[in-house]
């Protein structure tokens, strides 16, 4: 894929469509385009943390692998969304599984260089940073929300 | 038969009808769907969005949405969860059985507002049933509406309802349906997370500014996400929620189901965001 579609999709990408458009262009060096097929792992809990996933098209499964009981599904992640914030953070290695549940598109950026354009550019930095942290606030509220079994049958009660 | 503006007369508000139980479905491990059939054989008329009361004769009534009629023999449906005395006698009912029927009550879902409108519908649980009807009414009445957009959050796989109708629902090229749940299985390769998650891949397809919403299911489910509709541009005035509350007469009298100045039985079920939103914020109500 050519660095004018990279740039094309970093456009149209919910995570980054109001980005500035330089650092648009100067993460469209630094980004690719891959396909995984439905079980590929994108990224696996204990190795490196070193890409950032933008979500083009399918659905992943945010998962953590439990000895006798497999791999259990935590939350899932949509197209327009993003995979993996470990990588701003050390020591930059992977909590958990993510794994593609149907065929899936993602703009892969190179984590390591992604981190030292931030610690190059400030406000590059700030921006990216509020912008994942909206989205871990995000994550979180959803998962508080699945704690509590809303859906789970009420105490018994007279009608 | 669905249809806009139904009442009882006042000389019915009272009387329950005996209703013969044509079939019942189960739908998960502790809810169940009636197919019920008034004395006359006669088809039943509705508000998508009202209830009925259902009564047991010698174990007592209770506050049953309509889920809906059955597709093939217009039969009226309520799907009924098994979680107090009169809910789970109603779930032991077979074919041939008897209950009897007040209504139906309360005020629907705004489906004549929203017409030439994108009609998103958020559902949580059991709080799908009341919006089956109005999902009927829409895909009958399809080319009045423009996009039409299903989220459907569920406990776990097993606690799907309507799942034959779910799989046609998906199928449908002038409907999209979006389902997760918050525990999948090895067998799940759907979504998994809070029905809140899904809002991205909805206004993906639809003018959230401009779209009528239709939400039913646990309140703090429907608290959160009025306030996540509102924060990607929905007017809440076009946001709709169905409440529930202990409701005895179904006509305003008793004051069982008071909700501050509201009656939810006269007043609701269905009503818009702005005139229950501060009270949704009352601890004590």
């Amino acid at each position: 894929m050519s660095k004018a579609e990279i740039l094309e999709a970093l456009r149209q990408h919910p995570f980054t469509h109001d980005m500035e458009e330089a650092w648009k262009e100067s993460l469209a060096e630094i980004a690719r385009m891959q396909t995984y097929a439905p079980d590929t792992l994108l990224l696996r809990e204990g190795r490196a943390a070193d890409a950032f996933f933008l979500i083009i098209d399918g659905l992943v499964a945010i998962e953590m692998f439990v000895p006798e009981r497999g791999s259990l599904r935590l939350q899932t992640v949509s197209a327009g969304e993003i995979v993996g914030w470990s990588w701003a953070l050390p020591p930059y290695r992977w909590e958990f599984d993510a794994r593609a549940l149907t065929e899936t598109k993602a703009l892969v950026l190179d984590a390591a260089q992604l981190r030292d354009r931030m610690n190059r550019d400030c406000a590059l930095a700030a921006w990216i940073l509020s912008r994942l942290l909206a989205v871990v606030a995000g994550r979180l509220k959803a998962t508080r929300l699945q704690l509590l079994d809303l859906y789970a049958p009420a105490p018994r009660r007279a009608s | 038969m669905i249809s806009q503006a139904i009442a009882p007369s006042a000389s019915d508000l009272f009387l329950p009808r005996p209703f013969q139980v044509t079939g019942v479905r189960r739908e998960t491990s502790d809810t169940i769907t009636l197919r019920l059939r008034p004395p006359d054989g006669s088809a039943f008329s509705f508000r998508p969005g009202q209830f009925n009361m259902l009564y047991l004769f010698g174990i007592g009534e209770v506050p049953i949405s309509i889920s809906g009629v059955h597709p093939r023999t217009r039969d009226l449906e309520h799907t009924v969860r098994a979680v107090g005395y009169v809910t789970r006698a109603l779930a032991r009912l077979r074919k041939g059985h008897i209950v009897g029927v007040r209504g139906p009550f309360g005020h629907g879902w705004p489906l004549e507002e929203a017409r030439g409108q994108d009609i998103l519908i958020l559902a949580g649980g059991i709080g799908l049933a009341p919006l089956r009807p109005a999902l009927q009414y829409l895909l009958a009445h399809r080319s009045d509406y423009e996009q039409i957009v299903l989220l459907y959050g569920s406990r776990t796989p097993a606690d799907l309802l309507y799942q034959l109708e779910l799989e046609r629902w998906r199928g449908r090229l002038d409907l999209h349906v979006f389902v997760t749940v918050d525990r999948g299985d090895e067998a799940w390769r759907g979504h998994i997370g809070v029905v809140t998650t899904l809002l991205p891949l909805a206004e993906r397809l639809l003018d959230l500014r401009r779209a009528f919403v239709l939400m039913c299911g646990p309140e703090v489910m429907m608290r959160v996400a009025a306030r996540e509709l509102e924060d990607r541009g929905v007017p809440p005035e076009r946001i709709f929620l169905s409440l529930e509350r202990n409701m005895k007469c179904a006509v305003g009298f008793c004051g069982h189901c008071q909700f501050g100045p509201l009656f939810i039985c006269r007043d609701g079920p269905v009503f818009p965001l702005p005139r229950v939103r501060p009270l949704l914020e009352v601890r004590e109500l």
